[in-house]
């Protein structure tokens, strides 16, 4: 039992659960993830069945790829635990042991006058003990390991909550229109807008939410890269699409409807005849002939519009295109063909704000603790009236900057203990 | 603004070309003309990135060219700062080499002007983008210092100096790892304000965890003194491509969020 304690607690099992996640995600990312199963039947032909079976195809949430996670989380956690201990308890009689050190270096007396003035320089605490010196710096460096270990612990837990606990929607939403969600808070879009004809600087809807309590946040704008929060709800302006515009009108009764398209619709009264509204094209050339070429490839706003329609008359289909302004009257019914509107994919996601603080709090914890670590290592060097040791527990940074410094004014040197 | 970048190009070149020339005939004079001659590359490469900031009116970081000409930028400034400070000589042989090759992609590169993209345009974009600069600039600087203690070790060079150079090395790295876990943090968070989800396993998030994995496994293994030297030095050298194509290679090879050209 101590020795797999031992074991689990061990820098040796850290090392070999980092390669073996590090290998999982290369081969995660170099067979495409989450595809249909054919694809890859098709794709990689033989080996698919090794793929499927070892669930290469969805490494990230194979049963494998999580035990290596939750393993890892042992490990920095015994790890994280004895560190702080052994840490600890070394700091206590440090100096004890520091100053009872034997001289590594012996130095001329000039060479002791300039190793004084470098660790005055480094601003070193200077602390006289016997009839030793000990010059100590950043004592609290020493912690830099364990917190650094203890963040991405919290890291990995948090992180694991923050991406699996919320729920995520995309939602189509025409402007004007209302989104009510299931506990009853409501979105409603006010406008949006492409900020340039392509759509590619940026887009911009306003929108309102309501929570079921009835607090509203207000018309608030929503953009690429600046969501809206609001209750545990946050809006992403995620895409934008353009819809068709067709007001209908009775020309019996005298009553009309608009109709926002985007899919193949049939706009009847009696159900056989009326009209399929089939696409709407950003675009077209007339040519001289009055030969219509419909274009496809613009992207964003849609320039010159033109939708396809059939008029369809009982078993009579007939293929028709319209233009903003054009209006069509079949069977009792008068079609007028509007400007498109353009509309927003709205993604809504409801979050833990406390997950998302508190992943960002271990964020910040492993950035702390990596500069601990690696720029506030702890110094602690002991000099008397001959030479000097370094002590503590980083001593390679002081050794080698000692000496450099140090070199010619070394009258001999001993081995490091 | 290109004859700016192919000036600073060619002036790196002939700095490399006297470098190596002084290298192999031993004469300090050309080793020296080498240094002046790359600081002034550095100089009018430093022109060329603040021109070309002001020109795209944003930090000079949003595609393949940009990244790969900062990344140069930074390689050079690492090896002049290390120069400077340490007065380590040794680094310029290969850090030159290094700083010339990765300007060398850059030139192979689509080098238009194109206006920010909306998921680029945010606070997160200089300290992400600019972080990864200086990690992947640590990284082959460390491998710089790898590749010149496994030179200097074949010729049996002298301890002191093997021994800052394989410290220089653990430094860059550490260094290189610090920034390296900004660049994730950082990407993260706006990750998550800009495509809603903090991780997506994007290939490019993935191979920036592998490069972090390579590289914390580094410096638990250098914990052990027995392993440094030889075989800090080779994992140091043999980590080089890896960045190069968590940078490059992700990019050109495969499809996700962060294809941007």
């Amino acid at each position: 039992m101590k020795k797999l304690f031992s074991f689990l607690r061990s820098m040796r099992f850290g090392v070999l659960l980092l390669a073996l996640i590090g290998l999982c995600s290369v081969a995660g990312t170099v067979i495409p993830q989450g595809r249909e199963i054919a694809w890859y039947a098709q794709t990689y032909r033989s080996f698919h069945a090794a793929i499927l079976l070892l669930r290469l195809h969805r490494v990230f949430e194979s049963w494998y790829f999580i035990a290596l996670i939750l393993l890892l989380c042992v490990n920095l956690s015994l790890c994280s635990l004895t560190r702080i201990r052994s840490v600890t308890r070394a700091a206590k009689n440090e100096g004890d042991r520091a100053a009872a050190l034997p001289d590594q270096k012996l130095l001329t007396s000039e060479g002791l006058a300039v190793l004084r003035a470098h660790m005055e320089a480094m601003r070193c605490r200077e602390e006289k003990r016997g009839g030793v010196t000990l010059w100590r710096k950043n004592g609290f460096g020493r912690y830099g390991t364990f917190v650094t270990h203890l963040s991405i612990l919290l890291t990995v837990v948090f992180g694991a909550l923050a991406l699996y606990t919320p729920t995520t929607e995309d939602h189509d939403i025409m402007p004007g229109e209302t989104l009510t969600l299931e506990d009853g808070t409501q979105i409603r879009i006010d406008s949006f807008r492409l900020t340039d004809e392509t759509g590619r600087l940026d887009y911009e809807s306003t929108a309102e939410i309501t929570l079921p309590d009835g607090r509203s946040s207000g018309v608030v704008p929503i953009r690429v890269n600046h969501p809206v929060s609001f209750g545990s709800y946050k809006l992403f302006q995620q895409s934008f699409g353009t819809a068709g515009s067709i007001t209908v009108t009775d020309l019996a009764g005298g009553g009309s409807d608009e109709f926002l398209l985007t899919e193949t619709s049939f706009l009847t009264a009696d159900g056989r005849s009326g009209l399929w509204y089939e696409v709407l094209y950003p675009d077209y050339i007339r040519a001289p002939s009055g030969e219509v070429t419909l274009i496809t490839l613009t992207e964003g706003s849609y320039p010159n519009p033109i939708y396809q329609v059939l008029v369809v008359s009982g078993e009579e289909y007939t293929p028709t295109l319209a233009v903003p302004g054009d209006t069509l009257e079949v069977f009792g019914l008068r079609f007028t063909f509007n400007e498109p509107v353009e509309y927003p994919g709205i993604r809504v996601k409801h979050v833990s704000r406390l997950f998302n603080g508190l992943l960002v709090a271990a964020f910040t914890l492993m950035i702390l603790g990596l500069y601990l670590t690696f720029f506030c290592e702890p110094v602690l060097v002991k000099t008397d009236e001959s030479g000097y040791a370094v002590a503590g527990p980083r001593p390679e940074r002081m050794r080698i900057e000692l000496e450099n410094l140090l070199e010619e004014y070394a009258i001999e040197a001993k081995p490091s203990p | 603004m290109k004859a700016l970048f192919f000036a600073a190009l060619v002036i790196y070149a002939a700095a490399v070309v006297l470098q190596f020339s002084g290298t192999a005939f031993k004469k300090d004079a050309l080793l020296r003309a080498s240094w002046y001659v790359f600081l002034a590359a550095f100089a009018l490469h430093t022109v060329f990135l603040a021109a070309r900031g002001v020109a795209a009116k944003r930090l000079p970081l949003s595609n393949q060219f940009e990244f790969a000409n900062a990344f140069a930028w930074g390689v050079a400034l690492m090896v002049i700062v290390l120069k400077i400070r340490l007065k380590a000589d040794w680094l310029c042989a290969a850090g030159m080499p290094a700083a010339l090759l990765v300007m060398g992609y850059a030139a192979m590169q689509p080098m238009e002007i194109h206006d920010l993209m909306p998921a680029l345009r945010s606070a997160w974009f200089g300290v992400h983008i600019g972080s990864a600069v200086l990690s992947y600039s640590s990284f082959v600087i460390a491998g710089v210092c790898g590749l010149r203690w496994l030179m200097a070790e074949k010729k049996g060079g002298e301890k002191r100096v093997l021994d800052q150079m394989d410290y220089l090395g653990y430094r860059m790295i550490a260094f290189g790892f610090l920034m390296l876990t900004v660049v994730i943090l950082s990407g993260a968070i706006w990750a998550e304000q800009a495509w809603s989800a903090f991780w997506t396993w994007d290939p490019k998030e993935v191979w920036a965890l592998i490069t972090w994995i390579i590289y914390a496994v580094y410096l638990h293994l250098r914990l052990r003194r027995a392993r440094r030297g030889a075989f800090t030095a080779w994992y140091a050298v043999v980590s080089v491509p890896v960045v190069f194509f968590t940078f490059a290679g992700v990019n050109t090879l495969m499809h996700g969020l962060h294809t941007y050209g």
